[in-house]
């Protein structure tokens, strides 16, 4: 009789439990508590305190900075990422590199995200720039370092500097003396960012930055088609196209290429093959 | 030898059939079981992180095993007072000691080849399941990381031994063991930190420096054993470092392990 009472009332304790711990799960939600990203260990205090695992500790580090990219993609408001969470990001790349700095995973998504999403191109430079003084055989980190000045800086002095680091390591891409060549030279601006993108495209593995480069080596590939008609239409009739109906008339192109942005090319005032999208995507077909 | 060899083979079999090295082993297990998931989360240096993990198990398997494991095996003897048995018979108080210190390495070596052996197996198969040029750490590097931790612990475990041959109670020898421990992995992070402390701009009064440098000199310098960040790298080793730190690390034990013999000479029980 006894261990039928005491069987029946473990039941009830675990049903109980388990209502128990819903509910105070639930109720905790409702605690106003300090955000994720609000604090972060400085690199030199995490370096000390992590004793001998600092190795695993920055993997782990690694994975809540994955964690936190992979739960904004889940926002609908725009910006996905606010400006204070971006410099948590920085910072927190700053520290992972610090307890290892020559792990290179976290070089590379910071520089992904901090660049094209961040805007926070400086600072994705300066993580690349401690990655290739560590990681001194690796072409690829200077090779960024040379990207980010000429795309996003417009910087071509510092980008070709950057390229010929990138070129001097083993087992560098020939491609990339050969572009710190051309941009000592200024123009052929669409042109070296094709070349630069379809490098950066087969560099990664990762499908969103794969989407990305796509979309924008696609949208370049237009422009420079366009451009290259324009300069055709000069020469044939010694005077520059007006409209990029010109060159239709023509016949110089068949039909004028789909920004993949969602906007279309028209040319400006000075002759310059532009888009109405900017080559942004609108916050609609982001979502 | 012949009175040392007994102690440390009746040491090593007690240590063995201890519970806690069932635990430490399956705690083991399951960490190098996580290793296929968060090494499967890294896009580029896939090999960085599965040698980090694996050799952060087996350091950390040691580190259970000689606070859990080796402590217990001093003060036993001690707190059942088996240890009139002990010296009823002909053995020296040193002898026993020495015998018992054996035996734990024994302890050490036989635990941790175990798990180092699990650790490689994990790396490979790792290795197999990606198969991508990105994997560039050295099995050379790791093999000697893997050496390095056993020295390391065994180091360790002899201060263990230091403390139980003067301290009354085993709780505080692990509390002294466990400072120490992380004393001797800070230690050099703390030098730099001071080193470079006019550039950083942190202010340290001039006795904090020399804590550290009377510290430098007493505890052990344990992050000197801790080369996993270049066995995940792959970044080589010089042969000279190799044979400074071995040398340090046998220095050192014989030097904690006499001055325990000394002491425990001088211990009075209870």
């Amino acid at each position: 009789m006894r261990r039928v009472l005491l069987t029946i009332l473990l039941i009830a304790l675990a049903s109980l439990q388990i209502i128990a711990v819903r509910k105070a799960t639930f109720e905790r939600k409702a605690l106003p508590e300090g955000d994720a990203t609000a604090y972060l260990i400085p690199s030199k205090l995490a370096k000390v305190t992590m004793l001998e695992f600092d190795g695993i500790a920055a993997d782990f580090l690694f994975a809540k900075a994955l964690v936190f990219i992979g739960s904004t993609k889940e926002r609908t408001e725009i910006p996905r990422v606010k400006p204070w969470e971006w410099k948590w990001f920085n910072e927190l790349s700053n520290t992972i590199t610090d307890l290892d700095p020559y792990f290179v995973d976290p070089y590379y998504f910071a520089n992904a995200y901090l660049t094209w999403e961040g805007g926070m191109v400086q600072e994705a430079n300066d993580l690349l720039k401690k990655g290739s003084r560590y990681r001194e055989w690796d072409p690829y980190l200077p090779f960024f370092v040379g990207f980010n000045y000429f795309y996003f800086d417009r910087d071509n002095g510092k980008a070709s500097e950057w390229l010929m680091t990138a070129a001097r390591r083993p087992g560098a891409n020939t491609l990339y003396a050969n572009l710190a060549a051309r941009l000592a030279y200024e123009g052929k601006r669409t042109e070296n960012a094709i070349v630069f993108l379809e490098e950066l495209l087969s560099r990664t593995d990762d499908e969103e930055l794969q989407q990305r480069y796509k979309v924008r080596l696609e949208a370049l590939q237009g422009i420079y088609a366009l451009e290259n008609a324009a300069i055709t239409y000069k020469q044939k009739f010694h005077k520059k196209p007006r409209s990029v109906d010109d060159l239709i008339r023509t016949g110089l192109i068949k039909e004028i290429p789909q920004d993949p942005y969602g906007g279309t090319f028209y040319m400006d005032a000075r002759g310059i093959i532009k888009s109405t999208s900017n080559l942004m995507l609108s916050p609609q077909k982001k979502d | 030898m012949t009175t040392l060899w007994p102690v440390a083979m009746i040491t090593f079999k007690e240590g063995i059939r201890n519970k806690s090295v069932i635990g430490i082993f399956l705690f083991s297990l399951f960490l190098l079981c996580t290793n296929f998931f968060m090494a499967g989360m890294a896009l580029i240096d896939i090999g960085k992180i599965a040698v980090d993990i694996a050799l952060s198990t087996v350091s950390l398997a040691g580190l259970l095993l000689v606070l859990f494991v080796g402590i217990n095996l001093m003060s036993k003897d001690l707190d059942k007072r088996t240890i009139y048995m002990v010296l009823s018979r002909p053995i020296s108080r040193s002898q026993y000691i020495v015998g018992r210190f054996m035996g734990m390495v024994l302890i050490i070596v036989f635990a941790l080849l175990i798990v180092s052996i699990l650790a490689v197996l994990s790396i490979i198969l790792i290795k197999a399941g990606h198969g991508n040029e990105n994997i560039r750490f050295s099995w050379s590097v790791v093999i000697l990381a893997l050496f390095f931790i056993m020295l390391s612990n065994i180091l360790l475990s002899a201060l263990s031994f230091l403390f139980s041959s003067f301290v009354s109670t085993s709780f505080i020898t692990l509390l002294l063991t466990v400072i120490s421990y992380i004393i001797g992995q800070s230690m050099q992070d703390i030098r730099s930190l001071i080193a470079t402390s006019q550039t950083s701009g942190i202010e340290i009064s001039q006795v904090s420096t020399k804590i550290v440098q009377v510290a430098f000199y007493l505890f052990p310098n344990l992050s000197l054993f801790d080369i996993k960040l270049q066995a995940a790298h792959g970044n080589p080793v010089p042969s000279s470092y190799l044979f400074w730190t071995t040398f340090y690390g046998v220095v050192y034990i014989c030097l904690v392990i006499t001055a325990s013999a000394l002491l425990f000479r001088k211990k009075e029980f209870p």
